[in-house]
């Protein structure tokens, strides 16, 4: 091996121990007045989530202490509080997948002919990109009250950012005879959209929209907590209680819950996938 | 095109020019159908227009009160926060990527050939894969008590799951020939491991493990609002008090070091591949 080669491995040797070290350190995973044994405080943790269910008494009532009924005590009340998060889910998809054609329109540069257009949407498209969703959700609490409406709101700007930028990247991808047969017909620039461009995306455009579908599921799910509505507000109350097994239960719940729509996002996929090729 | 040349094609073959009316009303029906349950969705969740309006003009002066924005004097505390938020993101990628590796070598193909095994691994996994970071920081607060901690395995937790598919995947797609080479050359398994495999699955696993830093930089930004450490901690006191010019700096700040942090891990990355 070069000298070089192993100098620069050295080199990134010791940055990576340095960050290593200083990092731990930091972020008091040793030797802080709560930090010390961690694996001990885990086992602790998992320990208090276990429902102490008892096999004899599975099927007994709410009142029964062991039984499935006392551990799921609030299961319609959950569920409501499920749907509601697939509902927010399902809207801010939609809305945000609306929104992100036409700034992916905006952006393409075989649409939009003019470059500071392009250029200012693309910044905001990042700008959405960098800030997490939690923060911007954390100010839109603020602003539109507790509720699924923020939660609503947060999910399609971020879905515009993230799908605004996918959506142009297929754009700017197709084929460019078909644009300038209907340019050359003289078609408008929603004509050469609808004729043009529509017929050559929409199969790529769902697919994108539905992954991000399940990536919104389980990011509703996070946004209750900070009061954006839906599941997460459950889990907020069950851990103010101390309940964790009751936290365990919900847990399973929002497990349950992205299964289905991921196997139903899959499903719809790939059936587009098999229209593509036929 | 003349109005003879369209009847004349429209004569021979009308669905290529339109939609036979049957599907065109499918497709409406369908259309309406889905803007229907949009609709009513948006009706059940108690989304009203009035509360949109009142909202957007509360958003509308919260935004005016960001500029110009300010420190508040505080921008030491702010900084130790970003330091810390960037230290918890590091510790968490660095635990989640040693615990992913075992787990990734296990779900791997390769490895543990039994289908059976390998499916019931790999679903094993897949149950955790969607739990946010978030989700797990709001119970380890109440276990670990406040601090960079809980928010460090919260972190892992999140991540581990994701990597550990991520590397068996890799490992699945390792070229065989490397590694019958050394072996066959009479090496120990151990120079095979280094010699044979190490140099196709390290640089691959080391951008894997790079992206997710980005990601859990980003993350680890809001895990401070259940009390898990960081500058989301920072963040959300400010936003409770309507301190929106402080919030704003916080937010730049923030969104700086994603950028630069960014930068940085996709030149490093360029590099390994």
């Amino acid at each position: 091996m070069l000298i070089r080669q192993r100098a620069q491995a050295a080199v990134g040797l010791a940055i990576f121990t340095v960050l290593l070290v200083v990092s731990f350190q930091r972020s008091q995973f040793f030797g802080s007045e709560i930090g010390g044994d961690p694996l001990g405080r885990l086992l602790d943790f998992l320990q208090r989530m276990n429902p102490h269910l008892r096999p004899e008494v599975l099927l007994e009532d709410r009142q029964t202490r062991g039984s499935l009924h006392s551990w799921f005590y609030a299961l319609p009340i959950w569920l409501k509080a499920a749907w509601q998060t697939v509902q927010m889910a399902i809207l801010a998809t939609a809305l945000g997948t609306v929104l992100a054609l036409g700034a992916s329109f905006l952006t393409a540069q075989n649409i939009m002919p003019f470059a500071p257009v392009r250029f200012v949407v693309r910044r905001i498209l990042e700008a959405i990109r960098t800030l997490p969703d939690l923060i911007m959700a954390l100010i839109l609490v603020a602003a539109f009250g507790v509720g699924p409406l923020a939660g609503v709101l947060t999910l399609t700007i971020s879905t515009l950012g993230g799908l605004g930028k996918l959506f142009a990247e297929i754009n700017e991808e197709i084929d460019p005879r078909q644009l300038e047969a209907l340019q050359a017909s003289g078609a408008g620039p929603l004509k050469k959209i609808r004729y043009g461009v529509m017929p050559q995306v929409l199969p790529n455009y769902a697919s994108y929209a539905l992954i991000r579908l399940e990536g919104n599921l389980a990011g509703a799910a996070a946004l209750g907590i900070v009061g954006a509505g839906g599941i997460g507000i459950e889990l907020q109350r069950a851990i103010t209680y101390t309940e964790f097994d009751t936290y365990l239960a919900i847990l399973l719940i929002i497990i349950a819950m992205i299964f289905l729509i991921d196997l139903f996002s899959e499903a719809v996929r790939h059936r587009l996938i098999g229209l593509e090729k036929a | 095109m003349s109005k003879d040349t369209y009847d004349q094609a429209l004569a021979i073959a009308p669905n290529a020019l339109r939609a036979p009316w049957t599907r065109r009303v499918r497709d409406g029906v369908l259309l309406l159908l889905a803007l229907a349950a949009l609709v009513g969705m948006a009706i059940d969740l108690g989304l009203a227009p009035g509360a949109l309006m009142t909202g957007f003009g509360k958003l509308g002066r919260f935004l005016g009160e960001m500029f110009p924005p300010s420190s508040g004097g505080q921008s030491v505390r702010i900084i130790r926060a970003l330091g810390e938020t960037f230290a918890m993101a590091f510790a968490g990628t660095v635990i989640a990527a040693v615990v992913a590796l075992p787990l990734g070598v296990i779900g791997a193909k390769t490895v543990v050939s039994h289908p059976l095994l390998h499916f019931g691994f790999r679903r094993f996994l897949d149950i955790f894969r969607g739990i946010p970071a978030l989700v797990w920081a709001l119970i380890l607060v109440s276990v670990f008590g406040l601090g960079p901690f809980a928010g460090v395995v919260a972190l892992a937790l999140a991540d581990i799951p994701n990597l550990a598919k991520l590397f068996s995947e890799t490992l699945e797609n390792t070229d065989p020939k490397p590694i019958e080479g050394v072996r066959s050359a009479g090496a120990p398994p151990l120079a095979v491991m280094r010699y044979g495999l190490a140099p196709q699955f390290a640089p691959v696993a080391t951008s894997q493990t790079l992206f997710f830093l980005e990601g859990n930089f980003r993350n680890a930004g809001v895990l401070g609002i259940v009390g898990a450490g960081g500058i989301g901690f920072e963040l959300d006191e400010r936003i409770r008090i309507f301190a929106f010019d402080e919030v704003a700096f916080i937010i730049l700040l923030f969104m700086i070091c994603v950028a630069a942090l960014d930068t940085l891990s996709r030149a490093l990355r360029n590099r390994l591949a």
